[in-house]
């Protein structure tokens, strides 16, 4: 009775790890695509042009989701103060922390840093508009390898759990 | 308190190395400060009776202009272009900030100013009861009459319009009037974030960022004003739209650059409102900032 019981904990326990490998390919797209959404509302924003970065940051926190109204959020939080670092530092120290996001995407967003804010709105809707491309790119590489290496992760994990209980049995 | 609050308002936008230092002056020293500068490279200075100051301390740096532009615009550039292209930006408190660096232009605009080089925060006071000695002559049945200010440039026509405007709005020394103020590039009233900074009554409406001509017509369509106001008439549109309000039943109150009434007839941008006996008063500002005087000319 224990055996059987162990090898269903570890039947499960590979499964869980190959669902959970599959689980963060799906995160890291999920994030993206609220990223290049917010990026959009960001754009959308800079083209009417009427609002401080700070206020526009705020109202954008509350249509966004996931990392981008973290980040969004948080940037207007930091902008309401006189005694703070300059805005790229800002910018840079958020999108660092920002979850879900990988290395290259994090480098690619914190470009923005230095142009928002500091040039005119159309410039900056540029800057914007360029960096939402590569970052919708980034999501188009991380759904393809979703789709080829999640199913990968979840088989790997159900056959490796199978595997050990063949061998514990 | 107030002076500590004018003080503490225009160099909120200072980096905060800078804002410590001038807090460290002397309490007649900011009391009499009238313009903070810095240039990249030497140490901060200031401007006090017109004698410029250079404090001791480390040279200022490109960043910290950065800075300085980038709290003034609230780290957003494209909210203040269209000041900064009139030669400033207001900051809380009607302070204004003038910058200097190589200019970003594109289709014959200013898009950008980068890197910094210099700037000048000048920090705005306004004087209260300035237009108390006039009042009374230039309402002689308690209500204002079409005046024109006339003054050399820094003689102080602003100061003594902006405080007619308020005399008159809030009926201190003659019936309280609506009035509608033209201030074409802020300097009056001093907007920040739909408020005015510098008090122009509590029944003035100011249209900011406009020509003056176009302004004034708006102000005369939407607002129904008693009172048209306008500082430094320059264009030939604005006298135009001058005599447009007058036909409306509305009193002028303006300011010119001049020395005398000479100068008004000389010039044939004025001629068109001697002509046409717009104005009943003349008011010349003589002497400096310490012995400042007015004098009432009665054209009838």
């Amino acid at each position: 009775m224990m055996r059987a019981l162990g090898a269903v904990l570890v039947a499960f326990g590979g499964a869980w790890i190959g669902l959970r490998a599959a689980e963060e390919l799906r995160r890291q797209e999920r994030a993206l695509e609220d990223m290049v959404s917010g990026l959009a509302l960001l754009e959308q924003e800079l083209e009417l042009g009427g609002l401080a970065l700070g206020p526009m940051f705020c109202t954008l926190s509350k249509q966004v989701s996931g990392p981008a109204r973290d980040l969004f959020a948080a940037c207007g939080r930091e902008l309401s103060g006189t005694d703070r670092p300059a805005f790229p530092v800002i910018w840079s120290r958020l999108v660092q922390k920002l979850p879900g996001l990988n290395r290259e995407a994090r480098r690619t967003l914190s470009l923005l840093g230095e142009t928002l804010g500091r040039c005119d709105g159309r410039s900056q809707q540029q800057a914007v508009a360029a960096i939402r491309k590569q970052l919708e790119e980034l999501r188009r590489r991380a759904g393809e390898e979703r789709r080829r290496q999640g199913r990968v992760y979840q088989i790997l994990g159900l056959t490796g759990g199978a595997f050990l209980v063949i061998m514990l049995m | 308190m107030e002076e500590q609050d004018t003080i503490q308002k225009a160099i909120s936008v200072l980096p905060p190395r800078l804002r410590r230092q001038i807090w460290g002056l002397s309490r007649p020293t900011l009391e009499r400060m009238e313009e903070v500068r810095l240039h990249v490279g030497r140490p901060m200075s200031v401007l006090t009776d017109g004698t410029e100051l250079e404090l001791t301390g480390s040279p200022v740096t490109g960043m910290e202009l950065e800075q300085l532009l980038e709290l003034a615009s609230g780290a957003s550039l494209h909210t203040v272009l269209s000041q900064l292209r009139q030669g400033f930006i207001t900051i809380e408190g009607g302070h204004r900030l003038g910058l200097c660096g190589r200019v970003v232009m594109r289709d014959g605009e200013l898009i950008n100013l980068r890197p910094l080089s210099s700037a000048a925060l000048r920090i705005a006071r306004q004087v209260r009861g300035a237009a108390d000695p006039v009042i009374g002559p230039l309402c002689p049945d308690g209500v204002l009459v079409n005046t024109l200010i006339l003054a050399p440039p820094g003689a102080g026509k602003t100061t003594l319009l902006r405080d007619l405007i308020r005399q008159v709005s809030d009926g201190r020394g003659c019936r309280p009037q609506r009035v509608a103020l033209a201030d074409e590039r802020g300097e009056v009233a001093a907007l920040w974030n739909g408020v005015p900074q510098l008090d122009v009554g509590r029944r003035t409406d100011v249209l900011e960022g406009c020509s003056k001509a176009r302004g004034l017509m708006l102000l005369l369509r939407a607002m129904g004003p008693q009172v048209l106001a306008v500082d430094e008439i320059t264009a030939r549109e604005d006298v135009d739209a001058m005599l447009t309000a007058v036909g409306c039943g509305v009193t002028l109150l303006a300011t010119a650059h001049g020395q005398d009434r000479g100068d008004l007839e000389r010039r044939s941008l004025y001629r068109p409102l001697l002509e046409e006996r717009i104005f009943r008063r003349l008011v010349y500002i003589e002497g400096g900032k310490t012995d400042r005087a007015y004098r009432v000319e009665v054209l009838e």
